[in-house]
């Protein structure tokens, strides 16, 4: 029997509330979460990455799967897991909004390079977002080591979505004779891995390191959230949800 | 005139030098940055893009007024720059540091710069001499590739799920030339059919008012330069998180 989404959103949010006071109930948040996802997996036999229900819901667990285990690295991790539940439980509802697409994928999407070219853009946008998290705490803080982690979360999710962009132009080939299309997702996606090219290489200049490098990490998760909502609800791509 | 005055008044020294510089890199960046921003502004809003659809980038900016199209030439300007300044950057990191302790984490970034380069010839190959036709096929129906090369489409099969998704499709295709069979093939979803640099592909099947197929015929010929770029930055990009992580781990 499928599982309520909204039932497991209110649920999961209320752990990641009592998170705010108990660490643990974050991990038995994101527990939950993951079985939503892996009991929407099963239900579908496939990857559930497509629609906006189950990638809001995909992109919202991703910040959790990459928080939590950076938040070990940090001195105080409840100060840095705090905000990203709030990111995560924002997410989730978002994810609400739209109803869950349960319709069987055309035959184009059912590939390897399909599902790695999506998973691997969700997760760099987790990874972006982390980083505009770190960014954040940084101003607030001005601790270095939260600026240099932000450097390691960018250039992390920097190489999975030039990963994920690779995969999909291979795809892309297989499936249209091109690797490369004008519409305004694709635009977009070069707009944002130029965006993150020129922080990587801003930050090794002396000007740009520390407090502009931080602001720019926060920046790029406008980026991110542009190319991947604004585009899709607002612009007719070939990635239109 | 001591050694540091004549250098400061050396053209071919100061523009070697504002190439060698990472300051140069960070401004060609943002104003490539810029250009696409305006670009995909104005691209939705402007008719004229579509033709970017069906024509090489090279053709489509030729025959298209420069008032609509400055932003891409000016970004195939910036992009020339960047690659003259990515260029001799990567060497002279290489020569400069190639006695470094973490070799490794000097040559990475190179390796994933010259990825780099490599898919923007694959852009510029293909901005040249890519090719894309459409057709709407039938079972038996035969079309003439630009290589002079038939195509028949003999059978065109799909399959369906009890609710009416389709699930699968294949088309049977035969090859001929001059009345002379090449050889068959079969196409499936991101499985096309290659003859003479060709790409035959079926995009979508229609049932009304009976079984046709949307055929599109591509050459891409960046295709490859693109995957030996994709293949070069991510092997540059890996070897450089590795290296960070053992550096770090040394440290710790």
């Amino acid at each position: 029997m499928p599982i309520n989404p909204v039932f497991i959103a209110i649920l999961s949010a209320a752990l990641y509330v009592f998170g705010y006071y108990r660490l643990p109930f974050v991990y038995g948040g994101f527990l939950l979460q993951l079985a939503y996802m892996v009991s929407r997996g099963t239900e579908l036999g496939r990857l559930p990455l497509t629609g906006p229900h189950d990638t809001l819901f995909f992109l919202s667990l991703s910040f959790m799967l990459f928080g939590i285990p950076v938040s070990f690295s940090l001195k105080n991790r409840q100060r840095f897991l705090n905000p990203v539940t709030a990111v995560t439980v924002c997410f989730m509802f978002l994810a609400m909004l739209a109803r869950p697409h349960s319709f069987p994928l055309p035959p184009v999407l059912k590939t390897f390079w399909f599902e790695v070219h999506v998973a691997f853009s969700f997760f760099s946008y987790a990874l972006f977002g982390l980083a505009a998290v770190l960014g954040v705490l940084y101003l607030l803080s001005g601790e270095e080591e939260t600026e240099i982690l932000q450097y390691k979360m960018i250039l992390v999710g920097y190489f999975l979505f030039s990963v994920a962009m690779i995969f999909g132009g291979i795809w892309a080939y297989y499936a249209w004779g091109t690797y490369w299309l004008w519409t305004p997702k694709e635009v977009w996606t070069v707009i944002l891995w130029l965006f993150y090219s020129f922080y990587l290489h801003a930050r090794l200049r002396q000007w740009w390191s520390g407090r502009p490098a931080a602001v720019l990490g926060i920046a790029g998760f406008g980026v991110v959230l542009f190319t991947y909502l604004g585009v899709s609800l607002l612009m007719k791509s070939s990635h239109t949800f | 005139m001591m050694r540091n005055e004549l250098e400061n008044t050396n053209i071919p020294v100061k523009i070697l030098q504002f190439f060698l510089s990472l300051r140069t890199a960070i401004w060609l960046l943002m104003t490539l940055l810029c250009l696409l921003f305006y670009g995909a502004v104005v691209m939705p809003a402007n008719e004229e893009f579509l033709a970017l659809h069906t024509e090489p980038l090279f053709r489509f900016m030729a025959e298209t007024p420069p008032g609509i199209t400055w932003w891409l030439w000016a970004a195939i300007g910036v992009l020339s720059l960047l690659t003259a300044n990515t260029l001799l950057c990567s060497i002279e990191s290489v020569v400069k540091k190639k006695r470094a302790r973490h070799w490794m984490l000097i040559i990475s970034p190179q390796v994933a710069h010259i990825g780099f380069l490599f898919i923007l010839l694959a852009h510029m190959v293909s901005g040249y001499g890519s090719f894309k036709g459409t057709a709407v096929v039938y079972e038996n129906a035969v079309l003439r590739l630009p290589g002079g090369s038939d195509v028949l489409f003999r059978k065109i099969d799909v399959d369906m799920d009890p609710m009416g998704y389709m699930k699968d499709w294949t088309a049977d295709v035969e090859y001929f030339r001059g009345g002379v069979s090449l050889g068959v093939d079969r196409i499936r979803p991101n499985s096309p059919s290659f003859r003479d640099g060709y790409g035959v592909f079926i995009k979508n099947i229609r049932f009304q008012p009976y079984l046709v197929a949307m055929v599109e015929v591509c050459r891409e010929p960046g295709a490859v330069w693109a995957l030996i770029g994709g293949i070069l930055f991510m092997a540059g990009m890996m070897t450089l998180l590795f290296s960070k992580i053992k550096k770090e781990e040394a440290k710790g």
